[in-house]
This record gives C-alpha cells, structure tokens and sequence, in this order.
C-alpha cells in the first residue's frame, strides 16, 4: 500500500486545480441534458408526434447517427433515450479525455509529477490512482446531478430506474474511456500523442457501432461504445452494459497500474527514438510548422477518409424508403420514389456536411491554436527574434490550418462519394459533394477566423471558439430533432445552407459570412501584431 | 543621439496591468563592448531584454537597437542580432542537430565548419530529441546556434544558469572571441564573477531601476577598500581622518588595524599611513558582490556597510 500514500492529498490538490474546468463542464453537459429532458414533453408529447418523430428514427440515416430503435411502442421518455444516449455519450467521452490527460500525462509534462514523486513522501501509483478517483467524482456528480434532473422532468413513460440507469450509464461509459486514456498516457510521453490514441480509440469503437447497427444491432455488443445503446432505458432497463463499464474501466485502470510500474518518469513505454543530427529541409516558420505537424495531419487525413467511407457504406440502407408500401409506390410512381430516395440521401450528405465540418473545423483549429500554444511553452521566443515578422508567423499557421480543414473535409465528403455510389445502384452525382463542399467552406472559415481573432487580441480565451463550435453543432445536428425555434436554429451557421445539397448554394450568406471572417482576420492579426508575447 | 550606439535605452517604462515592472531603464552598449546587465531575480533584466527584442511593447521610454526602434524595426534589427533566452525551451519532436539547423536557416546562415566545432566543444550528442535533454543540453542547442551566427549583436540572458564549470569556461572563451572580433555583447546574469571577467561595463538593475552605470573600476569608488595594517608608530589619529569606517584595533599599542575606507579618500589615509612607517599592509578591492550587498540593502544601507 505504500505505493498509494498520499493518494488522497494528491485528489485534492487535483480537484483545487480542475475544480472550474469540472464545474463548467457538469454545468453544460448536465444542464443541457436536463433542459431537454423537462422540455421533452412538449415536444414528442402527443401520440401523433411521437409516430412523426418514430418514422424518423426508424430511417437508417437516423441510425447511423444516433442508433437503433428496436422498441415498437414508443413514448416520450424512450424517444428522448434513444436520442440522447449515444449523442450525450460522445460528449462524456471528450469531458473525460480532456479531465484524465491533463491531470495524467499533461501533469507530468509540466514536470509536476516529478516534484511530488521525487522530493516527497509520496507513492508512486498515488498520482495516477488520484486521477482515476477525480473521475470517479467527475462523473459520479454528472449522474446525480443528470438522475435527479431526469426525476423532476418525469417524462410521460419515464421510470425511477430508467432515470438512473440512464444517468449512471452516461458516467459509467464516460468514466471507462477516461480509464482507457490513462493506458494511454504510459504508453506515450506527450499528452498530444495521448490523445491521438485517446480519439483513434474511440473513433473506432463508434464507427463499429455504427457500421453493426445499421447491418444487425445485436453485433453492436463488439464495440465497447457500443454498449451504451444496450441499456434499452425505460424498455427493460438493462443494467448489464453498466457493469460491463465498470468492467472494463477496472481493467484499463489495472493495465495502466502495470504499465505504469514499468516506466521511468517522464517517460513512455513506447520509447523516444533519436533522429537525424542535421537538417536541410528545416528552414524557416513554414518549414518547422510542417515538420511538426506532418503526424497529425496524416492522422486527420485518414481518420476523416474512414469516417467517410463508413458513413457511405451505409448509404444504401439509407436510400431505403421507411414507408415501402405498395400503394406509395403506385401513387409517387417509379421516377417519383426514386426523387424521394434520392432526396433522402441527398440531406443525409448535407448533415455528413455539418459533421465533417465541425470536424474540419477542429483540425484546422488546432493547428491554429498551437501557435498560441507554443507561445506559451516558449518554442518561439527563438523564432521571433529572427528576422521573420509576426504576421508572417501568424499567416503560416493560418494557411496551414485553413488548407487542412479543406483538405480533410474534402476527403471525407469524397470517400463518402466513393464509398456511397458503390453502395447505390443509382449512383449520386460529384456536383452534389462539390456544392456541400463549396457551401461549408464559408462556415469553416467563420470558426477559423473567430480563433484567429481571439489569439491575436484575447488568447487565454481562445477556448471560446470550441463552445461556439459546439453551439454550433448542437443546434444544427440535433436542434430539428428537439424542435428547437426558428430564430434559435439561425444562431448556428449552419442554418443558411441545410438546404444544400438538394437546392444550389443560396450565394448572400456566403457573402456575409466571409465578410464577417475577413473582419475576424484583420483584428485577429492587427491585434497579434501589438500584443506582448508570452513565455 | 550618437548613432553609433549599438543599444539606447532610455527611460524605459513596463507594466503589467497595475504591476510596474520596469520602472527606468537606462542601457547604452557601444560597438565592441560587453556589457553586463546584473541585478537578483526578478529586477527586470529578462523584460528590459524582451522590450530589446520586440517581444513586448515598452509603456514609455524608449528602446532603440542600431538606432532603430525596438518595437517597429524589430525585424529588420533581428537580421543582426543573435539571442539565447535564459530559459531555452525546443521543439520537443526536433533533434538538437534538427533545432541548431533550423535556427542557423531562420537567421539566414549556413551551416560551417565552425558550428561543428563548436558542437565537439560544448560536446552536445546533436542526434537525440530535444525532449530528451536537460536545461543544460537545450542552453548548448541555443548557445551553438547563437555563436554560429555572424551578427554585430548577441543578447545573452542568464546564460550559463543550466551549464557545469567546463562549459561555462567555453562560453566565456567564446565571448571573449566576439569581443575580439569587434562584436557587441549584452549579458545579464546574477552570477557575479562571470560578469566581472567579461565585461568592460556593468549596469545593475534593482526592482525595476537601472541604479549604476559603469565600468567596474568607475564602480568602486562608490564602496570603500578593506584595509588591514601594522605599523610602527601609533595610529590613534586615524580615527580624525575623513573616509575611515569601522576602525579597530588588534593590540593596546594602536600599532595593528583593520579598517575600510572610501576608495576616493585613499591617498589621504596612505599618506598618514606612511608616516607611521608602514611594516604590512593588505587592502582589499571591493567584488561586485559587496557592490550588490551596498545597493540591495540601499533601504538599510548602515547594515550592509558594516
């Protein structure tokens, strides 16, 4: 037990530091789930509702996004599990990620960890133990704040233990993928890298969810993500999968405990590598901005060309009408049920527009934000004290992320093409990928010079550019399905093109949306060029 | 202005938010010359050297490198000037060898005969990731890269805080080369006797205050010279003299004595001396760190001159 001495001092020393970032995090991710749950009602209350909203999810678009419907009575409370389960699940997991890797790898690069183990009586399992119980109560305060809320919403068809399972699922999937991360973080010797592990991880376990739900839901058990749609709430209420959470966490938790015995401080299982003693390739900004982003990239390039092509791969299923019969066949007749196939293909591709949008937003945005970053870690007080001027820095980076962004959004949109038309024996046409494409490059250049403009002139707030991406994505992705107002769906910018790709690109708000950039980027590097640089 | 000065710093002024932390800083380094920029931790000397650099906007004063403004010409001075922090941090991904190519490139230089060597001497293994050095290793990357580079300025802030004996002897030879070659130098440092060797003139700064400007032989007659001496005849009369502190004597014949004197009184007091035929004398020039001590206790300056 020595080796934990300490764990528990350590635990508050983490919460003193996380406690904001924890707090702001329950705030939005229960307060959002809880004000769905209490409007619910008034949304799918009625019967007809629920057999309109029923329709929809039934469709194997809506599958793919947000799992199966297996359920043949449906109530509220079911349709609102259905929805929001996998969804919320997805932010559980970012909400871990972000909490177990800053507290893990993120500690020790701050050369924190290395303080407490080496200069005080301290275990050496006690750091890692410490994070493990901050997740502990991270999440278990999303289930009690996300249970009680459930319990006052009391959605017509809800039930005592549906509330809690579904509440306790959420924090126990959340708390498994902090537990995976933190094998992660002794595997690798940089929390970037864990991360990339992190969300390669969990990419996977959701496409496998997705590709065995719209083929047979019941190989969805394959995918630990996966298990969260198994609970069946407020059907049977299954606590199996929660179980198997803890399960698998437990495990994580025990594999990295003995990876974590196994390695140096500082250091990953995974070794660092020398390199090369010269250099002819680095030569400037631009050359370095390359260099050290070349991995990552190629990540991103990949990952969204597999998640295209998964989504693609399902295109076919997608095209299916719900309502087959016989008398719509003979009313709409053969080229009038091939419009309407086609059509429902078609804004399927326009909501992959949003999700690889956002997406591409990331990817670009991080590029961006790391120029914040090295700021921050001192790597460019070298660079700005050679003749290189900081707007020429700036615009490197700038470049660099905006060309990734399209990039990896084109390539996504193109594997789903590719992919998709092999699935369909009506293939769909490039021009319609190409107007998706042209429609969501005004939007991504809005969040990318929103993020421009808040690292020139108000960097220890760049963070805002995730929440309004977020918004942004919440509104457009799942605000139809929550009937969220008119006025409210136009906050995101997606908004103005959800009629692409069925109609052509309505050309005013392009405009206004660049101008609104172009305004973002000229603040963005006025202000870089008269602010004070960190170290 | 002389538009030869290769720095002017005038007046200098810095605040963060409601937090002063350059107060009045005055620099002048001419062509040629090494200047040492000393005061303890936090003073000033890493932000004065950052105003230098265009990192950070001065709030008044003014700070002109090569007669041009630090702010507004920053990248046209960067294109003379070499610079290593005083805390380096790399690239982690990069080797050394990667990092020290990449620097020489962004300052337009090629990669010589002269950075290896200086590689062999500061014997730094250029093949492994930069993550993997100590703060000793990642000073040399910058070091190596900094005296690779051919330019009329070098900033050095602190640089030898990460560096054993045997490298530090290294960096000093090779400053004493710049200096040779008639390149100019700034180096801070709270390293006392690294400054007195190497450099022709000292600027302290203190709590945000350039307090003394000068070579370090116009510095010493601001403190006083330890004396200890033995003579043949009484010296009861010393205790008139103007300049004399802190007499005692070590016998009852008042033959024998320990005293300090202002260094501009000295020929007075040695003249009396001399005419009490002088048997052993040793006086003792005052180090720069009884400079220190006299200007860190300025507010309780009785204290620090016993």
């Amino acid at each position: 037990m020595m080796q934990y001495t300490q764990t528990l001092s350590l635990l508050k020393a983490n919460l003193k530091r996380d406690w904001l970032k924890i707090l702001v995090w329950l705030l939005v991710l229960a307060g959002i789930f809880i004000a769905v749950a209490a409007k619910f009602e008034g949304i799918y209350g009625s019967r007809a509702q629920i057999q309109t909203i029923a329709q929809t999810l039934k469709s194997a678009a809506m599958t793919a996004l947000f799992g199966p419907i297996t359920h043949t009575s449906l109530n509220t409370a079911i349709i609102f599990a259905v929805e929001m389960a996998v969804f919320w699940a997805i932010f559980m997991v970012i909400f871990n990620y972000a909490i177990a890797v800053g507290a893990s790898r993120g500690q020790e690069e701050s050369g924190l960890t290395e303080m407490i183990l080496g200069g005080h009586p301290v275990g050496r399992l006690a750091p890692i133990s410490a994070v493990a119980l901050e997740l502990v109560i991270a999440n278990g305060l999303f289930a009690i704040i996300a249970g009680i809320g459930m319990q006052l919403a009391n959605m017509p068809g809800s039930d005592t233990t549906g509330n809690w399972l579904f509440a306790i699922s959420l924090a126990a999937v959340g708390w498994m993928f902090g537990m995976i991360s933190l094998v992660f973080s002794q595997l690798v010797a940089d929390s970037h890298n864990v991360l990339i592990y992190g969300y390669s991880f969990f990419g996977l376990t959701y496409l496998v969810r997705m590709m065995t739900d719209v083929a047979n839901p019941d190989y969805t058990w394959w995918s630990p993500f996966g298990w969260i749609e198994k609970t069946n709430i407020y059907v049977t209420n299954n606590w199996l999968p929660v179980w198997l959470f803890l399960g698998l966490g437990i495990v994580a938790f025990a594999v990295a405990v003995g990876l974590n015995v196994h390695r140096d401080i500082d250091a990953g299982i995974i070794q660092v590598r020398g390199g090369k003693r010269s250099s002819r390739f680095l030569r400037g900004p631009a050359t370095l901005l390359f260099w050290n982003q070349k991995s990552i990239s190629l990540f991103w390039i990949i990952g969204m060309a597999v998640l295209g092509a998964s989504y693609g791969s399902v295109f076919n299923s997608i095209g299916k009408l719900v309502n087959d019969s016989p008398i719509i066949r003979q009313v709409l007749g053969q080229s009038g049920v091939r419009t309407l196939e086609r059509n429902q293909i078609l804004s399927f591709v326009g909501i992959l527009g949003i999700i690889f949008t956002v997406l591409a937003a990331i990817g670009g945005a991080m590029v961006i934000s790391h120029l914040y970053t090295e700021e921050q870690r001192g790597y460019l007080q070298l660079v700005n004290t050679t003749p290189h001027s900081r707007y020429y820095l700036l615009l490197t980076y700038v470049a660099y992320g905006v060309a990734l962004a399209m990039i990896i959004l084109f390539a996504a949109l193109m594997t789903t093409m590719m992919v998709g038309n092999a699935t369909l024996t009506q293939p769909l046409s490039i021009k319609y990928y190409n107007r998706t494409f042209v429609a969501m490059l005004p939007v991504l250049m809005l969040f990318i010079s929103a993020l421009v403009c808040l690292v020139g002139v108000w960097p220890k707030f760049r963070s805002i550019v995730w929440l309004l991406l977020g918004s942004a994505f919440i509104i457009s992705y799942f605000g139809r399905l929550i009937n969220l107002p008119k006025w409210a769906m136009k906050l995101s910018p997606f908004y103005w093109f959800d009629k692409v790709p069925i109609h052509e690109l309505n050309l005013t708000p392009v405009m206004w949306l660049l101008l609104v950039s172009a305004v973002l980027l000229v603040i963005g590097f006025v202000g870089y060029g008269r602010r004070d640089l960190e170290n | 202005m002389d538009d030869n000065l290769i720095l002017a710093v005038e007046g200098l002024k810095k605040s963060f938010g409601k937090f002063e932390a350059l107060k009045d800083v005055n620099l002048t380094l001419h062509p040629g010359e090494v200047l040492g920029f000393i005061g303890p931790n936090g003073a000033g000397k890493s932000t004065t050297i950052r105003v230098i650099l265009g990192l950070i906007k001065a709030s008044g004063g003014s700070a002109k490198v090569f007669g041009q403004d630090a702010w507004h010409d920053s990248v046209a001075i960067h294109r003379d000037l070499a610079y290593v922090p005083g805390d380096v941090y790399l690239w982690p991904n990069l080797t050394g060898g990667q990092t020290i190519d990449l620097l020489l490139h962004m300052s337009g230089q090629q990669h010589t005969p002269v950075v290896d060597q200086l590689i062999d001497a500061f014997k730094l293994d250029t093949s492994k990731k930069n993550r993997t050095y100590s703060k000793g290793n990642r000073q040399k990357v910058a070091l190596i890269a900094a005296f690779s580079t051919d330019v009329s300025l070098y900033i050095f802030d602190e640089p030898t805080s990460g560096l054993d004996p045997l490298n530090e002897l290294i960096f000093q030879q090779r400053v004493k080369q710049l200096k040779d070659a008639g390149k100019s130098v700034l180096l801070s440092s709270h390293i006392l006797s690294e400054v007195e060797k190497m450099c022709d003139t000292i600027s302290i700064i203190r709590e945000g205050k350039v307090i003394e400007t000068g070579s370090l032989e116009s510095m010493q007659h601001l403190t006083r010279n330890a004396v200890t001496v033995k003579t043949v005849k009484t010296m009861a009369d010393l205790q008139q003299l103007a300049g004399v502190y802190q007499l005692q004597f070590k016998n009852d014949q008042q033959t024998a004595a320990e005293f300090s004197v202002d260094s501009d009184q000295i020929g007075t007091v040695m003249s009396t001396l001399a005419q009490k035929q002088i048997l052993q004398i040793k006086t003792t020039p005052p180090t720069l760190e009884d400079l220190f001590l006299r200007y860190y206790h300025s507010d309780d300056t009785q204290k620090a001159g016993e």
